[in-house]
C-alpha cells in the first residue's frame, strides 16, 4: 500500500509517459484491492474494537453516570481512587489467585494426563476426545452441574458423606468457594492443556529417549533432561491461553456465586467492572478498572511469553 | 516416554480408565439427570436413569414461551451469519496483510493481533453506546457485527499464517494468465486454504455458540435469549424444577457435540498447529 502512495510530486513529472500511466493503474488496482480486501475488516474491527477501547479510556477521565449528569473532566482522579479501594484491591487479590490456579493446575494434571495417554491405539484416542469435552461445552452449562454437584447436599457431599465426612460448604464457605471455582474451571480447561501437551510429546524423537535410555537415564531423568525441555512450546501455549482465560473469567462466578458468598469473596475485577459499569452505572470509574486491567493482562501476557519462550529450544 | 510399559502392562489402561472416569463424572450426571424424573434429581444425581422418562425434554421442546426454540433460532442465526462474515471477511484480509510488504500492512497487523488479548469487559461499556450510536443495540445483528469485530483478529491470525505456506507462483501464475486479483484469490487462493478455513470455523463456531456475556449484555432482555441466557434465566425461573434445566442443558449442547465428535480430529488438528511450531 504504502509504496504504492508514494507517488513523486507531479511537477517532477513531465508528460504522461507510458511509466506513468502504468503506475496510476497499480495505484488504482492498489486502492480497489485494500477497499475490497483490507478494509471491510479493518472498518469493522476499527468500529467495535478500537473505538470501544479508546472511548474507554476517554470514560476513565471522566465521572460519566447516565442516570447522574452532567458528565464532567476528572483527570486521573478514578485511577487514583482506585489505589485505595477496598473493593478493587479484594478483586484484584482474588483475580491473582484464581490466574495461579488456573495456570499450575490444568498444566501440572494436563502433563499428567497427556503422559498417561501418550499410546497410539483406539482405547488412548477416546479417551483424549472425552477429556476434550468440557472445553467444547458452554461455561453456563458447566456451571450449573457443578453448582449440583458441590451443593450443600450435592453429589460430591453425598459421597463423603458414605465415607463418615462430615459435609463440606464447597460453594457456600467464604474460604472455600474461590477455590472451588478454580477448580471448576480448571475441570472445563484441563482437556486443552491435555491435547496440547500430547502434542508436544509427539514431537519428542523416541530415539533421543532411548539413547538417554542406553546411557543409564532413570525414566525421572529421562523426563527432566529429554522430554521437559521439549515440552517447552506446550508449556508456553497452556500458559499464556490460561493466563488470559482466568483474567477475563466471568460466567462461572456470574452463575456460580455472583461475587460471593460474604463480600467479594469471590469477585474478580472483571466481574467488578460490570458490576461497576452496569449495575451500579459509574460507568467512569468502571472504564478506570477496565484499562488497568487491559494493562496488566498485556503486561503479564508479554513477561509470560517472553520468559518462556527463551526456554524453548529447536532440535 | 514412550518406551515400552514393561513392568506392568496392564497398569496403564487401568489408571487411564479410573482417571477418566472420575474426570468423565459432570459429563454423566448431565446426559442422566436429562432423561430422570425431577423430583428424583437432588436427592440420587448419580443413579442410573432406569427407566428413563422423555418428560423432561418434552416439557423443555413443548414449553408456552418458546424458550428452548427462541433460543436455538437465534443460537443457529447469530452463530452461522457471524461465522460466514468472518470466515469471508478473515481470509480476505488476512490475505491481504500477509502479501502486502508495506510498513502500514505490518503497523494493521499488529494493532489487529492484539486484539486477541483484549477482554470483552474493556469494551462492552462503550460497545453499548457504539451499538445505539447505530440503532443496533439489543438487535441480532448489532450483535452479528460485534462478533465480527471482536474475532476478525483470531481469523486473520489463523488465515494470514496460513497464506504464508502457500507459493506465491500460483497467484502469479493466474495473473498471468489473465486473472483479475478478486478472482484470482476465490478461484486460487481461497480453495487452497481450507485447513485454515476448516480450524476456524470449528473454533469461532464453538466459541460464539458457547458466549454467555456478550449476548447478556447486547442482546439483553428484551430482543430474546441465545442458548447460554436462555439456560441462565431458566435457573433464574424454575430454580427448583432441575428436570427442565437438565433437560434444556442437554437438548442445547447436542448441536455442539455432534460437531465437535464430526470433526474431532480437525479440532486436535487446529490447536496442534500452534503447539508443534511454538
Amino acid at each position: 500500500m504504502a509504496t504504492d502512495l508514494r507517488l513523486r510530486p507531479p511537477a517532477k513529472a513531465p508528460a504522461a509517459t507510458a511509466a506513468h500511466r502504468r503506475r496510476g493503474r497499480r495505484l488504482r488496482s492498489g486502492l480497489g484491492r485494500f477497499a475490497v480486501f483490507g478494509a471491510p475488516g479493518l472498518l469493522v474491527y476499527a468500529c467495535f474494537v478500537l473505538a470501544p477501547v479508546l472511548l474507554s479510556v476517554g470514560y476513565s477521565l471522566t465521572n460519566y453516570n447516565p442516570f447522574h449528569p452532567p458528565t464532567e473532566f476528572v483527570g486521573l482522579r478514578n485511577y487514583r481512587r482506585l489505589v485505595t479501594d477496598d473493593e478493587f484491591l479484594t478483586a484484584l487479590k482474588v483475580t491473582v489467585e484464581l490466574t495461579v490456579m488456573l495456570v499450575v493446575l490444568p498444566n501440572v494434571l494436563g502433563l499428567g494426563v497427556a503422559m498417561l495417554l501418550d499410546r497410539k491405539g483406539w482405547f488412548y484416542n477416546a479417551w483424549r476426545g472425552a477429556f476434550f469435552v468440557p472445553v467444547v461445552l458452554s461455561s453456563v452449562v458447566v456451571s450449573v452441574v457443578w453448582t449440583r454437584l458441590l451443593a450443600d447436599d450435592g453429589l460430591v457431599n453425598q459421597t463423603l458423606g458414605w465415607v463418615g465426612v462430615a459435609p463440606v460448604g464447597w460453594l457456600s464457605d467464604p474460604s472455600l468457594a474461590l477455590v472451588s471455582l478454580g477448580a471448576i474451571m480448571a475441570w472445563q480447561m484441563l482437556g486443552f492443556c491435555v491435547v496440547v501437551y500430547l502434542a508436544g510429546l509427539q514431537t519428542v524423537p523416541t530415539e533421543l529417549l532411548e539413547a538417554a535410555a542406553i546411557d543409564g537415564a532413570g525414566p525421572l531423568s529421562r523426563f527432566r533432561h529429554v522430554t521437559w525441555p521439549l515440552l517447552a512450546p506446550a508449556l508456553t501455549i497452556n500458559t499464556v491461553v490460561m493466563l488470559i482465560t482466568a483474567f477475563k473469567a466471568y460466567d462461572h462466578i456470574q452463575v456460580i456465586t455472583q461475587g460471593g458468598p460474604g463480600s467479594g469473596t469471590t469477585a474478580t475485577v472483571a466481574f467488578v467492572i460490570l458490576q461497576t459499569g452496569f449495575t451500579a452505572n459509574r460507568q467512569g470509574y468502571a472504564a478506570a478498572m477496565a484499562i488497568v486491567m487491559l494493562l496488566v493482562v498485556a503486561t503479564a501476557s508479554a513477561v509470560a511469553l517472553r520468559l518462556l519462550q527463551r526456554r524453548e529450544v529447536d532440535l | 516416554m514412550r518406551t515400552p510399559d514393561t513392568a506392568h502392562p496392564a497398569l496403564r489402561p487401568l489408571v487411564v480408565t479410573f482417571v477418566g472416569a472420575l474426570f468423565s463424572v459432570p459429563l454423566y450426571v448431565v446426559v442422566a439427570n436429562a432423561f430422570k424424573p425431577g423430583a428424583d434429581i437432588a436427592p440420587s444425581p448419580a443413579s442410573f436413569p432406569v427407566p428413563p422418562t422423555l418428560d423432561n425434554l418434552t416439557a423443555v421442546v413443548t414449553r408456552s414461551d418458546r424458550l428452548f426454540w427462541v433460543s436455538l433460532t437465534n443460537s443457529l442465526l447469530i452463530t452461522s451469519l457471524s461465522v460466514a462474515v468472518l470466515i469471508v471477511l478473515s481470509a480476505m484480509l488476512g490475505h491481504y496483510l500477509a502479501r502486502t510488504g508495506s510498513r502500514w500492512g505490518r503497523v494493521a497487523t499488529l494493532v489487529l493481533l492484539s486484539g486477541l488479548m483484549i477482554p470483552p469487559q474493556v469494551i462492552l461499556l462503550p460497545i453499548t453506546q457504539v451499538l445505539n450510536a447505530f440503532h443496533l443495540m439489543a438487535t441480532v445483528p448489532g450483535l452479528i457485527l460485534f462478533n465480527v469485530g471482536y474475532y476478525v483478529p483470531f481469523g486473520v491470525f489463523v488465515f494470514a499464517g496460513f497464506v504464508r505456506t502457500v507459493p506465491i507462483e500460483l497467484e502469479q501464475a493466474a495473473a498471468l494468465d489473465g486473472a483479475g486479483w478478486f478472482t484470482t484469490f476465490w478461484r486460487v487462493v481461497f480453495p487452497l486454504l481450507r485447513p485454515a478455513t476448516a480450524s476456524s470455523v470449528i473454533f469461532l463456531g464453538v466459541w460464539i455458540w458457547n458466549d454467555f456475556l456478550n449476548p447478556l449484555i447486547i442482546l439483553g432482555p428484551s430482543s430474546g435469549t441465545t442458548i447460554t441466557t436462555g439456560i441462565y434465566r431458566a435457573i433464574g425461573q424454575y430454580q427448583a424444577d432441575f428436570g427442565t434445566v437438565f433437560g434444556l442443558m442437554f437438548l442445547s449442547t447436542l448441536p455442539v457435540l455432534a460437531l465437535y465428535l464430526a470433526l474431532q480430529s480437525q479440532f486436535v488438528k487446529g490447536l496442534t498447529g500452534g503447539a508443534a511450531k511454538g
